[in-house]
């Protein structure tokens, strides 16, 4: 394969693979540099993604395999912890006022399991049928309604409690 | 009358049973129609959900180059090939180069060397049988005296 098909192959999913790692890694620059790396995984296997009938799904469960590795390299290393205090220290209260609900969703996101957090992700922001997405995954239908309704939840309870508190 | 209608939606919604057109009549209603008033908490779900699909990376992400990696095996090759091509000639050059003519002198020459040792070697013969001639003479003298 040439390197200008792969491009054409590749770059229409660029921006989904993007917010997958950086809805598992949080932190931008981590994203980045998980999809630069399973660009360059997908590039020297490229002769397998030919044979793949659907390169994007292929290339998800990709991304989201070596988020995960990351993540659990990470959390041994225990940088993740030092990672999440920072953030949330200063700049948290900042931004829930400056941009009222939207950051908060994001912060409850973060605050999912992984594998909840991956299925919203894929479902409601890049709006995958559960087939598609019970395929990335390597898992079933039910599994993962049964993890986007408990994920579902948790960000509407958290939701419901930040507003309250806003109100009251 | 709409509000009914999403709010069976949204029940289902966080059942995880809506289909994905259920869940843009969600999207839609939440982000662009007049939200009714004992929806509102809602609103900031989906308009986040909306924001999160609008994040871009501005990073480039470069390729490799596919080719300096062959390139450089191939330069390899061509490196070993000089390498061995040059040993192998200069072997080749050290060895003492005849042509047709000076080999046909140089077997020539071998075999009138090996003529002329056949000559001498028969030459010596004949000067040692020459001495036991001398010698016949010396004993006839001694005799005949």
């Amino acid at each position: 394969m040439e390197k200008n098909e792969f491009i054409t192959l590749i770059m229409p999913f660029k921006d989904k693979l993007y917010r997958l790692a950086k809805r598992i890694l949080i932190s931008k620059d981590e994203a980045e540099d998980a999809v630069q790396e399973v660009f360059l995984k997908l590039w020297n296997g490229k002769q397998n993604i030919e044979n793949y009938k659907n390169p994007e799904a292929f290339a998800i469960t990709m991304t989201k395999n070596y988020c995960l590795d990351r993540l659990k390299s990470k959390q041994a290393s225990n940088l993740k912890i030092v990672h999440n205090n920072y953030q949330t220290s200063e700049n948290i209260e900042k931004k829930i006022e400056a941009n009222d609900g939207v950051e908060i969703v994001f912060k409850i996101m973060e605050t999912l399991p992984e594998q909840q957090r991956i299925v919203l992700q894929l479902r409601d922001v890049e709006q995958f049928e559960f087939s598609e997405i019970a395929q990335m995954l390597d898992s079933n239908e039910t599994a993962i309604r049964v993890a986007l309704s408990r994920a579902r939840k948790t960000v509407r309870d958290a939701m419901i409690k930040n507003y309250n508190y806003g109100v009251s | 009358m709409e509000s009914v209608k999403i709010k069976q939606l949204l029940e289902a919604y966080f059942e995880g049973t809506t289909t994905l057109a259920e869940e843009k009549l969600l999207q839609d209603y939440f982000n662009n129609k007049r939200v009714a008033d004992d929806l509102t908490q809602y609103q900031p779900i989906f308009a986040g959900l909306k924001a999160a699909k609008s994040e871009r990376s501005t990073r480039t992400f470069a390729l490799p180059e596919s080719k300096p990696r062959s390139n450089k095996a191939w330069w390899y090759s061509i490196a070993a090939m000089l390498v061995v091509a040059f040993g192998v000639g200069s072997f080749y050059l050290s060895q003492p180069n005849y042509s047709q003519e000076e080999k046909e002198a140089l077997a020539a020459f071998e075999k009138s060397k090996q003529a002329m040792m056949l000559l001498s070697e028969n030459l010596n013969k004949g000067t040692e049988q020459l001495t036991l001639v001398g010698q016949f003479g010396k004993t006839k003298n001694k005799i005949f005296e």
